[in-house]
């Protein structure tokens, strides 16, 4: 079993136009693609090049571009190596297709980004509510969700020195170190 | 269904002549201490502190506190860790079957005040808000040798009286509701009648019904008798549908 990319892989992706490929390591190619081209290339990898696993699809929100990035890892059981595919989409309205078709356990990653960050996938089995069933808010994983503003409208905090605290204060016990005195950095 | 008349008898309606009376109190208190059955929801990282302080290097047995594994027959709830606003449901729907009385233990910072998950939206962050909790042990995570101080001091309390927490729940209900509302959303109910086991244990006050408990009973709906559907060569077949 070769540890390396196999110089086949290589030769595939320059039948696709407009890919960046980079090799990060022996085992591991970074490919930048338009969105459009995506399902083709997974296509080409699955049915060509033995990448079978699609081990996750990962979103990050770039907020600042107005763009999300999709990062598809591809791993192959036969060159023991990991493709991950980036695409970008645009943030609104924030649609994309499926690749159910291609991999089954997408429809559970997708499902899961489209709860954490409202991207909809077009085609995929279920969009329903996966883990976050009992939250009515905003997606939480996007980047304008103000998780500490939210936390401090929704929760009230407990007094951080009581007076029952003071009790066993004077006995010597209680807080050593204060949250202020920890945070002073050092000269 | 056809309805049965089971004569209640009310502690109020019992007039207490045994001059042995509060003899026999401290009996049962100091009993309660020593038999202490433990239902721990390892919600929480502060779980692994548990296996050691149960098995033989501390050894909390010898306090006479075993784990339980059912809420109906334990005294005490043992809350390991931060509480997902999920999990916190679940605790209260645990908590509300558990029998009186019955005590509450928080452990670890994150049920004092969030721990390290303070600005987590999924976490609530004052367990004793939702519950009435009687003793919490900090730390992130506290040593078993934590956990044994704590169990002692709650023994203690259980003996001198103080560990009231479950009479709090009945006595302040409405308050206690009113955080649960605040967090799940006003259609939130449990199956535990409160209002009526409050009664029944003479302890409802004044603030045990008020607006949350309006609320509750504006939005309740009736529960349901539970359906069970299996497969048999093909059809499908309804059992425990009715017990009419």
């Amino acid at each position: 079993m070769s540890k390396t990319v196999t110089p086949w892989l290589d030769n595939l992706l320059q039948e696709i136009e407009g890919v960046e490929i980079r090799r990060k390591d022996s085992r591991r190619v970074r490919i930048d693609i338009a969105a459009d081209s995506l399902p083709t290339l997974l296509e080409l990898l699955r049915g060509r090049a033995g990448y079978v696993h699609l081990s996750a699809i990962t979103c990050v929100d770039w907020i600042d571009e107005s763009q999300f990035e999709l990062v598809y890892q591809l791993w192959s059981y036969e060159s023991q190596s990991l493709v991950s595919a980036h695409i970008r989409i645009a943030r609104e309205p924030g649609v994309y297709v499926s690749v159910f078709d291609l991999y089954q356990p997408a429809a559970f990653f997708e499902r899961d980004i489209h709860e954490m960050f409202g991207v909809y996938f077009e085609g995929s089995p279920d969009m329903s509510k996966f883990i976050l069933t009992e939250w009515n808010g905003p997606p939480p994983m996007r980047k304008e969700f103000d998780a500490e503003a939210w936390v401090n409208e929704t929760f009230e905090w407990k007094e951080y020195q009581p007076d029952w605290l003071k009790e066993i204060t004077e006995q010597g016990g209680g807080i050593v170190k204060t949250p202020e005195e920890a945070r002073q950095k050092k000269p | 269904m056809k309805e049965i008349d089971i004569p209640i008898e009310t502690s109020a309606a019992k007039r207490r002549t045994n001059p042995l009376a509060r003899v026999f109190d401290e009996l049962v208190r100091f009993c309660r201490s020593r038999s202490m059955f433990m239902l721990h929801y390892c919600t929480g990282c502060g779980a692994i502190e548990l296996p050691p302080a149960m098995t033989s290097r501390f050894d909390m047995e010898r306090l006479g506190i075993q784990p339980m594994v059912t809420p109906r027959q334990a005294d005490i709830l043992l809350i390991t860790g931060y509480v997902s606003i999920k999990t916190l449901k679940r605790v209260i729907l645990t908590y509300e079957q558990m029998g009186s009385p019955k005590y509450v233990i928080g452990i670890c910072s994150c049920t004092v005040n969030g721990g390290m998950y303070w600005q987590s939206y999924a976490t609530a962050k004052q367990l004793d808000q939702y519950l009435p909790v009687d003793l919490y042990i900090a730390g992130c995570m506290p040593r078993p040798e934590a956990v044994l101080e704590g169990m002692r001091k709650l023994m203690d309390r259980i003996r001198s009286g103080e560990a009231d927490g479950w009479e709090d729940y009945y006595r302040r209900y409405d308050w206690y509701l009113g955080n649960q509302q605040h967090l799940f959303g006003d259609d939130w109910q449990t199956p535990a009648d409160v209002i009526g086991e409050a009664s029944h244990y003479d302890l409802a006050g004044p603030g045990t019904e008020g607006e949350h408990t309006r609320l509750l009973q504006q939005c309740q709906k009736p529960l349901e008798p539970q359906q069970t559907f299996f497969q048999i060569g093909g059809s499908l077949e309804k059992k425990g549908e009715s017990h009419e």
